[in-house]
């Protein structure tokens, strides 16, 4: 595989796209703004000295609804993404996506189990619902992915063969008992369950959005220093292990990483697809596949087409919302043949 | 005589107070949920609707307003944009993290409750007339429907000394396929045991049935709601998808009626009684409409 531009102008092309897509993100609404009002409010958050008069509800609109919004897709597009390389140069598998290992299958199995559950002892106290489902489908990725991890080890050794198996068998596992939750649901919770597994950025509060933003930040700065260890586990496991790298250490840390993200991020907004299995697969076909690219690149072209297709959700049938996952597949999906079509002519 | 006066004087200023608080009433008002919709326009506010949810389907003039998504799925932007003053609803509205940034923007958020019992639709046509500022048209429509149930009620309980309460079976589907069977606990168990029916489904919630039970139950009447289709079109694709149904009681003796399937969710709604009351005309045939 070639690479079409140099890792400088990809990085500086990611930026831009990422910036502008954080821009409108901020700009556009239902609520059509004044782009000076916009402007002043965004200097005012950001602390600068402008005078306060007359910008109660851009202030409000941008603050409250639009910023954590912004930053809640940026984290989860970019940790989603981050994960889906990790999990693809861990199985060294163009088909592997951050689900594989479990995460997604056991948060929703979780964030069900907190629905249903929640609703047949009576209902959730309406002021931290929102929490225990998102404590719930964190605890549920992380204890699913564990558990894979664990199936995967022998004698001291993960083999990657077992654990991929174990994951496939976990996930159909999780998903009959969603199944079996859904079957035993009432309807409002049924409907709630449907719109959970979509996915959505609607309703970002700061409350929720600094354990993501923690977490997220964490497995950003830590993943990308794997670049080089990535690349050597192209080879082969036991090539990379003479090139001196730690492998066992090297898995340990990537379901750890990826667990800890997706976790946080299905947590946070729901199942959002697409993203984790297809961004790498963009970024590869852009940039070549040299992991220590390709890490960091990823984190900015999630996280711009989670803003962008989030853009697209609150827009199309506005004052409506469309869930984010269907954009996502929407917009990714294409783009993503074209650039294979084009490399194939 | 003093008294008197002082009674007059204190009409007076509380009309007039009224009249003073009238101007502050909300003008513009964006409902989620069908019924409370469909009372909203009942007490004469559809005009002051800009915007509704999906559910919000009667009177059909609604269906021209903006909507604003599905009531539990609300976006904060979405409904600020059509500068509401007030967003009423179910406590099915959501979700909650949406409603408190809908409040924190200065919108009156309130919420109703949809239990389907008569002491709650009271307090709610009461709330909703004080905010729309027709309390006397409010309290006016509640006696009226309190009436009209209790009509019907007699109307049952006059047919179930004559005839036995007859097994009934609610399909709800969507173009006659995918039916679900309504079981203990929901809105339409309700409405079947309103209308003197007998439901035969013995499960909790709307759950797929199989072939084999649905022929066992041979059920006297079969109610079924339709999502997508109505009138003959939605009769005739409920048999042609589960065939099985010809052969219970009620499709030989032509005993299958047609439900709107709007009156199944958001609490009691303007259209129950007359609804009810053609649910009960089919449960108790006349014996004149019987004879073949």
């Amino acid at each position: 595989m070639t690479r079409l531009v140099k890792p400088r102008s990809l990085f500086i092309g990611l930026s831009v796209l990422c910036l502008l897509a954080i821009w409108l993100s901020l700009a556009l609404g239902p609520v059509s703004l004044p782009l000076f009002d916009t402007l002043r409010a965004a200097s005012r958050l950001l602390g600068l000295p402008v005078a306060a008069d007359g910008l109660e509800q851009a202030e409000l609109i941008l603050g409250q609804i639009r910023l954590p919004r912004t930053l809640l897709g940026l984290a989860v597009g970019g940790v989603l993404a981050l994960s889906g390389v990790a999990m693809q140069g861990l199985f060294r598998n163009p088909l592997a996506d951050p689900g594989l290992v479990g995460v997604s299958a056991g948060a929703a199995l979780g964030a069900a189990f907190a629905i249903v559950g929640g609703s047949a002892l009576g209902g959730l106290p309406e002021a931290f619902g929102p929490y225990v489902l998102s404590l719930c489908a964190f605890l549920g990725g992380l204890g699913v992915a564990a558990l894979v991890y664990r199936l995967g080890r022998r004698n001291g050794q993960t083999h990657v063969a077992t654990m991929l198996l174990a994951g496939i068998a976990l996930t159909a596992l999780s998903g009959s008992a969603v199944g079996l939750l859904t079957y035993l649901a009432d309807d409002a919770t049924l409907r709630t369950l449907t719109f959970w597994n979509l996915g959505s950025l609607n309703g970002a509060s700061y409350a929720r959005l600094w354990p993501l933003l923690l977490v997220s930040a964490g497995v950003a700065l830590w993943l990308p220093r794997r670049g080089r260890a990535l690349n050597a586990l192209l080879l082969g496991e036991s090539e990379a292990a003479h090139l001196g790298i730690d492998v066992e250490g090297l898995k340990r840390e990537l379901v750890l990483c990826t667990a800890l993200g997706v976790g946080a991020a299905v947590a946070a907004a729901g199942m959002i697809g697409f993203v984790g299995l297809v961004v790498p697969h963009l970024v590869r076909l852009v940039a070549g596949p040299d992991h220590r690219v390709l890490l960091p690149a990823s984190v900015l072209a999630g996280a711009s087409l989670l803003l962008f297709a989030d853009l697209v959700a609150r827009l199309a049938m506005a004052p409506a919302e469309l869930p984010i996952g269907i954009i996502t597949a929407f917009i990714g999906a294409p783009f993503f043949l074209y650039l294979l079509l084009r490399g194939r002519a | 005589m003093r008294l008197n006066i002082r009674v007059v004087a204190f009409c007076v200023a509380l009309l007039t107070n009224q009249g003073a608080t009238a101007a502050d009433l909300p003008q513009r008002w964006v409902s989620a949920g069908g019924a409370i919709s469909e009372w909203v326009s009942a007490l004469g506010g559809e005009s002051k609707l800009v915007g509704v949810d999906t559910t919000s389907q009667h009177p059909q003039s609604l269906r021209a307003l903006p909507s604003i998504g599905y009531q539990r799925q609300l976006s904060a932007e979405g409904v600020l944009s059509l500068r509401p003053q007030i967003l009423v609803g179910t406590e099915e509205m959501g979700p909650p993290p949406v409603l408190s940034q809908i409040r924190s923007a200065g919108v009156q958020v309130e919420l109703f409750s949809a239990t389907p019992d008569l002491l709650t639709l009271q307090g709610n046509l009461r709330h909703l007339g004080q905010l729309l500022g027709a309390e006397a048209e409010a309290a006016q429509l509640f006696d009226r429907y309190q009436k009209q149930l209790a009509e019907q009620n007699a109307r049952v309980t006059e047919a179930q000394r004559k005839q036995k309460a007859p097994g009934v079976l609610l399909l709800v589907g969507s173009s006659g396929g995918k039916s679900l069977v309504a079981g203990k606990g929901t809105a339409a168990d309700w409405l079947l045991q309103q209308a003197g029916g007998h439901n035969l489904a013995t499960h909790s919630g709307y759950k797929p049935f199989s072939v084999e039970t649905l022929a066992s139950l041979n059920p006297e009447v079969l109610v079924f709601a339709d999502r997508a289709l109505s009138g003959e079109e939605a009769r005739a694709a409920l048999f042609k998808e589960n065939p099985i149904l010809s052969s219970t009681r009620a499709a030989t003796a032509g005993r299958v009626i047609e439900l709107d399937p709007t009156l199944l969710v958001g609490g009691l709604g303007p259209r129950l009684p007359q609804s009810l009351a053609q649910l009960t005309a089919g449960f108790y045939p006349t014996p004149s409409a019987k004879a073949p």
